[in-house]
């Protein structure tokens, strides 16, 4: 039985793959490839998400929590007391450590949120990739945002395989399994 | 995403993949360049820039091109709304490149590149087309869902009937000036104090259309989204730049 499962595991995982889309890209790595990155511990109640806005005038962040039909952006104040609100750019993915002060919500802290990196991978800095292009080596970089952000502006020689179709558009990548590839998208979200 | 994307690659077998977990931006703001795909230098929301002499533009050009020659673009670069995405070629790369960064650091964030410029576009089999240069930039940004043009927000202020017009800027900005039918709220309060506010306005209902502004629209989309959250549906936000003195203000693109 326990075999017959892991045998089952990899076209469970591409069903997982299948139905998740793109909404939450950094918790659904499937089985295989657990996320590695473990946060640090928070006390007290936390907001994690993306940061859709934010105002130094009005001192406000306005932050998408939530999945699917649940997403939805708090707005949250902060002040000079708030720790870390240089961590709180639009469209960073953040954890938010608030307390609420009657219908409002106050930031006490502000962290990156860090993508979960799956097993097996690594990560690269702008310098090393930067050489690599300009040393013409041997590797396949792959773009994973909307075709749209891509098509407006992407790095040199890099192809477009959108996060959402890559089970269609694995094709695109070599058939040798040793190629190196680079993926990259619009931040670490 | 691109994690999400390597971890589907690593379930696929490969064994060799690195994640640029800075991405794009990263990219950008270290000052390298980025390419703009087939589709958005044909069809794009874009200023497409011809940087060759105009000579070279009247006789075969990339379709939807303004010409503004390298050795004058310093000069009218300032053209371009600051906003729009900007493609640029030449059929020299560092001319790209000098103009992409002049670009850049004049906050410009949208700007890419044909890929090897002018040559490149020939090799890609990419359409020209020929005929009297256009050095005019006429571009409009599309709006985005939930925000209100200019002119509609400008008509609502000849027709209060229009639409309720709601300032959410903070109380020290409305003191130097405001527009004198707006009502105000500041965005900090508007959460807490939603229903009180609006409990003020005759004939208020979730129906009423509201054009939300403040100085740039960052706050306004905000508010907006707030509104929407709490079931004002015909609620609407304006991107400009709104200055005012007294009830005199400015509204500019």
């Amino acid at each position: 039985m326990q075999k017959m499962l892991v045998r089952l595991l990899p076209f469970l995982v591409v069903a997982v793959f299948g139905l998740s889309g793109c909404v939450q890209p950094d918790s659904q790595f499937g089985s295989a490839a657990k996320p590695v990155a473990v946060a640090k511990k928070v006390t007290g109640p936390v907001f994690k998400g993306r940061v859709v806005g934010k105002s130094m005038k009005a001192k406000t962040i306005s932050v998408q929590v939530g999945k699917g039909k649940k997403a939805h952006a708090v707005l949250i104040k902060f002040d000079q007391n708030t720790d870390g609100i240089e961590h709180a750019n639009k469209g960073h993915g953040v954890i938010v450590s608030y307390e609420k002060q009657g219908k409002d919500f106050y930031a006490k802290s502000i962290r990156p949120k860090l993508a979960k990196m799956p097993k097996g991978t690594s990560i690269i800095q702008t310098a090393d990739l930067k050489k690599m292009i300009d040393n013409k080596e041997d590797f396949v970089l792959i773009d994973s945002r909307p075709a749209a952000r891509y098509s407006q502006s992407h790095l040199p020689g890099a192809i477009s395989i959108p996060v959402c179709e890559m089970q269609e558009l694995m094709g695109l990548l070599p058939k040798d399994l040793d190629a190196a590839l680079v993926f990259y998208c619009g931040g670490p979200t | 995403m691109s994690p999400m994307s390597a971890g589907q690659a690593v379930q696929a077998g490969f064994k060799n993949i690195r994640v640029y977990l800075d991405g794009e931006p990263a990219w950008r703001k270290a000052g390298y360049p980025t390419y703009a795909g087939y589709g958005f230098i044909c069809q794009g929301n874009n200023v497409i820039v011809d940087l060759r002499s105009a000579e070279k533009d009247a006789v075969a050009r990339i379709p939807r091109s303004v010409s503004m020659p390298f050795a004058t673009f310093a000069d009218v670069m300032d053209e371009i709304p600051v906003k729009a995405p900007v493609v640029l070629y030449s059929d020299k790369e560092d001319e790209m490149l000098a103009a992409l960064k002049m670009l850049r650091e004049n906050g410009y964030k949208k700007v890419s590149l044909v890929e090897d410029g002018y040559r490149g576009w020939k090799h890609l089999g990419g359409r020209l087309v020929k005929g009297p240069v256009v050095t005019e930039v006429n571009w409009k940004r599309k709006l985005a869902p939930g925000e209100v043009s200019i002119a509609e927000f400008e008509a609502a202020m000849e027709d209060p009937s229009k639409a309720i017009i709601l300032d959410v800027r903070t109380i020290e900005e409305v003191k130097v000036g405001k527009l004198p039918m707006s009502r105000h709220i500041p965005l900090d309060q508007l959460c807490s104090r939603m229903d009180e506010f609006f409990a003020t306005i005759d004939g208020m209902s979730k129906d009423q259309d509201i054009y939300v502004h403040c100085t740039t629209g960052a706050r306004a989309e905000m508010a907006y989204k707030e509104l929407q959250k709490n079931g004002y549906k015909n609620a609407k936000y304006l991107v400009a730049e709104v200055s005012c003195e007294l009830d005199d203000c400015d509204i500019e693109e």
